[in-house]
């Protein structure tokens, strides 16, 4: 026992100070609980939806019907139209 | 049926024109006085009731509408401080207490922290920049307007213009104001007609003007509706003088919202928790006016105050869904998330029954360590969604699921998952990318947060994680670049500040 103590020597670093190198870690986003919609939001979407819908069926029924002049100028112009809302 | 239409034919068509609207029937209505004004198109109770079933198909109550379109809000001139002091700007969020920090409460798009309910005006918030502003979508599904004259208001006009084969209903153009603003129960529902459903602010405001003056101004309702229209056409201040004077002649509920959502537009929060509490005197425990005032805490990001005031409408009125759900969520993101698991499963008592309640339901599940409950939430949300932007956030929660129980394969496929269904998920692009930092594949990982940075300025988390990994490979330049941004969006980070402070040293002995 005396020899294995003199063999294994505790060394206490006297000077200096002792080092650990600080890891930067990437952090993820945090969950996220969803907001429930108020009844008006949810009747200005369905409006929307509805009155988009519309302007669709009418425009499929303008495009079946026969194409005289008149038709195509109405066609471009909600086309124009749309293209407009779109950019707005 | 054959047997109703024979009765229908026996019956007077005027009554059962009536009988339509007061089953809310309008459609039906409308084309039953469409019969009878070709029959006599001087018939005045079938005009008037086709004018009133027209505005009820487009109605939508004028206190909860709220839009600002971008040329509101950039070149705002109405507003009186342009850097105003702490706590009394709704444009700062971020200055109130008793909020979660930025890095625990997410914000939405328009870069305010989320809140637990939105309503049409919540949406808008104050984007800092012209780009961000064009960018954030108002419902998600199209684009915000230019000014709220062209907004939506305006296309669903020409929508219901288009379904109508042969033109509009009134030709108001032709129309003899005078005539109408001195027959008083005519000209309200003309009023009502013009303002809601052809959203022509100006003829309404026109009308108004010359019926207020045919009752010698001794008509409240008038005066209340010059006031909306000066909202409408941004003429807030003539607006409040309008709303002022209605209130003197007689306190009612609506006025005193109207005149708040002018102080609101005028970003005096203060003002308006004033007008509130005077109309709290007058009528004590009207819910909508403490809830207002609870909107206004919560905008000020005054969250402690916000919660006391839920609390109080909750005390009149407890089955109040705002209140409940901003509750809610302001207990999940303060911690408790059993608490908000309470609340949110008194929701689903009540019988909201939405694909948001049971995305919440499944992380407050999670959270609050119930475990058996929390996948069959998600999967009952993912069957109730039917937007591709709610489908995106529910994987997105999913994808944190698996997160924190340690499976990444599968928070990898929840976040690809997002990217599919909405390519503009900053959060996902920014997770994914930390789990490709984790896999070691720097160049994906960085893409991503580049992505991210791009997508949502306002999101401290990939500026920061790009920031570090930037520092990591030695792109310092881009590092210090992407870290004051982060320091910007989120002052207190203080894993960022740090990096900021180190860089700096770095540069500076160079």
């Amino acid at each position: 026992m005396q020899s294995d103590k003199t063999l294994f020597k505790e060394v206490l670093p006297k000077e200096g100070l002792l080092y650990e190198e600080d890891q930067l870690s990437v952090i993820l986003c945090k969950p996220k609980i969803l907001p429930l919609k108020s009844v008006t939001l949810e009747k200005l979407e369905k409006m929307q939806k509805d009155a988009q819908n519309k302007v669709k069926e009418q425009e499929m029924e303008s495009l079946g019907q026969s194409e005289s002049d008149e038709q195509k100028m109405n066609d471009v112009i909600q086309n124009s139209n749309e293209r407009f809302e779109g950019i707005s | 049926m054959p047997c109703q239409a024979r009765l229908l034919e026996t019956m007077d068509p005027l009554f059962v024109a009536l009988n339509l609207f007061r089953r809310r029937k309008f459609e039906e209505c409308v084309d039953v006085c469409t019969e009878l004004l070709q029959k006599n198109p001087y018939d005045q109770s079938a005009w008037h009731l086709k004018m009133r079933a027209l505005t009820e198909q487009v109605y939508v109550d004028e206190v909860e509408v709220d839009e600002e379109g971008i040329a509101e809000m950039m070149m705002d001139d109405n507003v009186i401080a342009s850097v105003s002091r702490p706590g009394t700007s709704l444009k700062t969020p971020g200055t109130g207490q008793g909020a979660p920090s930025a890095g625990v409460r997410p914000m939405s798009q328009s870069g305010r922290p989320l809140s637990g309910f939105v309503r049409p005006g919540t949406q808008s918030g104050r984007p800092g920049t012209m780009e961000q502003a064009i960018r954030t979508p108002r419902t998600a599904h199209t684009a915000r307007p230019v000014t709220s004259a062209s907004g939506r208001f305006v296309r669903l006009g020409t929508a219901s213009m288009l379904s109508t084969p042969d033109g509009p209903f009134i030709n108001l153009a032709r129309l003899n104001f005078a005539k109408y603003a001195a027959k008083p129960n005519l000209a309200k529902a003309l009023f009502e007609y013009i303002f809601h459903h052809e959203n022509d602010v100006r003829n309404a405001l026109e009308l108004a003007s010359l019926a207020t003056q045919a009752c010698q101004f001794k008509d409240w309702w008038w005066k209340v509706q010059l006031g909306k229209c000066y909202y409408r056409l941004g003429l807030y201040r003539d607006a409040e003088k309008q709303f002022k004077s209605a209130l003197v002649q007689q306190p009612m509920v609506d006025t005193y919202l109207y005149l708040c959502k002018v102080y609101v537009r005028l970003d005096q929060p203060l003002t308006a928790v004033e007008v509130f509490q005077q109309g709290l005197e007058k009528f004590p425990g009207e819910t909508t006016l403490q809830t207002g005032i609870a909107r206004v805490y919560e905008a000020m990001n005054d969250m402690s105050n916000a919660v006391k005031c839920y609390k109080d409408v909750l005390k009149h009125d407890s089955t109040h869904i705002e209140a409940l759900a901003c509750i809610a969520s302001h207990h999940f993101y303060t911690d408790q998330p059993e608490i908000a698991l309470r609340y949110y499963r008194r929701l689903l008592q009540m019988g909201v029954y939405s694909a948001e309640l049971f995305n919440n339901l499944g992380l407050c599940c999670f959270y609050a360590q119930q475990y058996d409950m929390t996948l069959q939430s998600f999967e009952r949300a993912l069957s109730l969604s039917d937007n591709d932007l709610i489908t995106a956030d529910i994987w997105y929660n999913i994808g944190q699921v698996a997160m924190g129980i340690g499976d990444t394969g599968l928070a990898q496929q929840c976040f690809r998952l997002v990217l599919s269904a909405n390519n503009d998920h900053a959060e996902g692009y920014n997770n994914l990318g930390v789990l490709e930092l984790r896999k070691g594949h720097v160049d994906q990982a960085r893409a991503f947060f580049q992505a991210a940075q791009g997508l949502a300025p306002h999101m401290f988390e990939a500026h920061y994680n790009f920031g570090a990994l930037a520092d990591q490979v030695g792109d310092l330049q881009s590092s210090y670049n992407a870290i004051k941004k982060s320091v910007e969006a989120y002052p207190d980070h203080a894993d960022s500040k740090d990096l900021l402070m180190q860089l700096k040293k770095h540069f500076s002995v160079l």
